[in-house]
């Protein structure tokens, strides 16, 4: 993929030909400073932008050739999002934000069931009935982390999810995540600058100037403390 | 619930200034409406009632030939034969000169109407005689009622004074006679025969050589839904005579169109009112929308469609539709009752007409209901055009 911003003189290329596969379940990281494109390739990869050049495949699928609406669909079932401020939605309770993108795809099932099991699993039980903007960081954080598992997506995409958080709960957040991947065999993307929260990995991808130039396994890499 | 109506309705809630200042602009607009409809259209329907009441009746009877020749007793008791008619009265009309001395002084005045009433009949017919401010009705043929301004003109002329009254007949004689003022009308708003003298009608005719005969016949109905039908009745049973006969509604169009073109042009005020509360809706609703910038292109990423958001903020919009449509009417509703309990007057003097006009006050909740709606949609549409990326970073 390829992503330019403005044009003539103004041209930033945010990607330059970044390309790489992710097999399903891995836990992967994308690491990089500030303002080399990291969040460029994660919003390219969450359908949330388009790239200038090149193509997303998920699950086979080429994205390029989804109309809005079948974008909307198409993130909504298979793609799920944890943000650096969570971004829940403050006006709704916890359960109602996991239950949102369930409520958005239309398929109400066993939905509630279902949200009050990861809001369970993710420890915030006694919070479920509180507004979202009434917890603490912390925890608005695991809610998110629920809200982006509840529709059994293919890939969950994180944004800096400890960019907010002190240390402790950093490392706290990032375990839930790692356990709530090897439990449901689920996809992680993690976009950080802070690798040493994460331990071992499947893979790191490192992106420096819109280019991706290390691709590696965690075993052989030595990770930054 | 669907969660964008719930959505809609949080976002609307947990902002109470906003929802408030909507609410209020819907409120104000239908209540503009309400108070418009009750000050003007109850002016208007006031004077119609008092030109029912004083001059015309429901139904008013004239001749082609300015004069009616049948019997008082024929028509009166044709008509009372019908069971919606609830009286009907001859009355002639003429204009005379009067003049009354008054310490040493001689008041005269000029082109002052006269009417000629039957005082039994005129009382089931007319409430002139409820409009005698001082002494009483027409009692007899030697006396007459002077209009409070005729009074007022004559140097203030009392009850028991006597007067003197100049006519000229039908041959072109002037015909004077004197008579006791018996009493001195004066009606609420002035509507009533405040500019006029009232006398009996046989003393009138005697006066105008006009024995017999009438200007015109006021019938006043039970059911004055009834007028049109009884007019018609009326015309097809007297074929061969040359009688108008009119509605209210005719007889007084001429008076009535000036007020009726001013009651259209104080809605069409009351309507832009509300239409300027429909750009307040919008000013408020773009605020929502901009401060919830951030939530849309959230819910955009987890999967929500354009067409979602735009349902939202037209929720938002339906939902300030009826709070404010239900608030408004429900002070309009207050003030109509408040106007009709206390005898609301136009500038002190008319007591207004008040009545409830429901097709008007659904129409009017209704009509600031899809307002709001219709307002909703450029803010939904906006909201629409939010991009998740953009919509995240900068909300």
């Amino acid at each position: 993929m390829t992503k330019i911003y403005g044009s003539d003189e103004n041209r930033v290329k945010a990607l330059d030909d970044a390309s790489f596969t992710i097999e399903k379940g891995k836990f992967v990281l994308i690491v990089g400073s500030s303002g080399s494109g990291k969040s460029t390739l994660l919003n390219m990869i969450g359908l949330l932008d388009r790239p200038t050049k090149g193509k997303v495949f998920i699950d086979g699928i080429d994205t390029s050739k989804l109309g809005d609406n079948k974008l909307s669909s198409f993130r909504n079932r298979k793609l799920g999002f944890i943000f650096q401020f969570s971004n829940l939605l403050s006006d709704l309770t916890v359960l109602e934000n996991v239950l949102l993108p369930r409520q958005i795809g239309g398929t109400n099932g066993s939905a509630e069931k279902d949200a009050r099991e990861l809001i369970k699993a993710v420890g915030l039980e006694s919070q479920m009935n509180k507004r979202a903007n009434k917890i603490s960081g912390g925890q608005s954080q695991r809610a998110a982390i629920a809200r982006g598992l509840i529709n059994h997506p293919t890939i969950v995409l994180a944004d800096e999810p400890t960019g907010n958080l002190d240390s402790v709960t950093s490392e706290m957040i990032v375990q839930l995540m790692k356990s709530m991947a090897k439990k449901l065999n689920q996809t992680f993307i993690v976009v950080t600058h802070e690798p040493k929260y994460f331990g071992n990995v499947d893979k790191i991808i490192t992106i420096e100037d819109g280019r991706i130039f290390e691709e590696e396994q965690p075993s052989e890499l030595e990770v930054i403390a | 619930m669907d969660y964008r109506l719930r959505l809609a309705k949080r976002m609307l809630f947990n902002k109470k200034g906003s929802l408030i200042g909507a609410v209020l602009a819907v409120t104000i607009g239908i209540l503009v409406i309400h108070v418009n409809f009750v000050i003007f259209q109850g002016l208007f329907d006031a004077i119609v009632r008092d030109i029912t009441n004083y001059r015309n009746g429901d139904i008013l009877v004239t001749d082609e030939n300015d004069y009616i020749d049948k019997s008082d007793l024929a028509l009166v008791n044709w008509f009372e034969r019908i069971p919606y008619v609830q009286g009907a009265a001859p009355r002639l009309s003429a204009s005379a000169e009067i003049n009354m001395t008054k310490n040493g002084k001689l008041i005269e005045e000029t082109r002052v109407p006269v009417v000629g009433v039957d005082p039994f009949q005129d009382v089931k017919t007319s409430t002139v005689h409820e409009t005698v401010a001082e002494g009483r009705y027409v009692l007899n043929r030697n006396s007459i009622v002077l209009g409070t301004n005729v009074a007022r003109d004559l140097g203030n002329a009392q009850v028991g004074d006597s007067i003197k009254v100049l006519i000229v007949d039908r041959w072109g004689e002037d015909q004077i006679r004197r008579f006791t003022v018996s009493g001195i009308v004066k009606s609420p708003g002035g509507q009533g025969l405040d500019y006029s003298v009232v006398m009996h009608i046989d003393t009138l005719r005697d006066m105008m050589s006009r024995q017999g005969e009438s200007s015109s016949f006021m019938v006043k109905l039970n059911d004055p839904s009834k007028a049109l039908e009884v007019k018609e009745f009326f015309l097809a049973a007297f074929p061969n005579d040359d009688f108008i006969a009119e509605t209210i509604e005719e007889s007084a169009e001429e008076q009535l169109a000036g007020f009726r073109s001013g009651i259209a042009m104080i809605s069409m005020i009351g309507y832009f009112g509300m239409m300027s509360s429909a750009f307040a809706i919008v000013t408020i609703q773009m605020m929502l929308v901009n401060g919830k910038t951030k939530e849309i292109g959230v819910m955009r990423a987890i999967g929500a469609k354009r067409k979602d958001i735009l349902v939202i903020f037209i929720f938002q919009g339906m939902i300030i539709g009826s709070i404010g449509a239900g608030v408004g009417t429900a002070a309009g509703l207050g003030y109509t009752f408040y106007a009709k309990e206390t005898k609301m007057t136009f500038n002190n003097s008319l007591p207004l007409e008040v009545t409830y006009n429901w097709e008007k006050i659904y129409q009017t909740a209704l009509m600031s209901f899809a307002l709001a709606i219709i307002a909703s949609l450029y803010p939904s549409y906006r909201a629409t055009k939010l991009l998740p990326v953009e919509a995240i970073r900068t909300g």
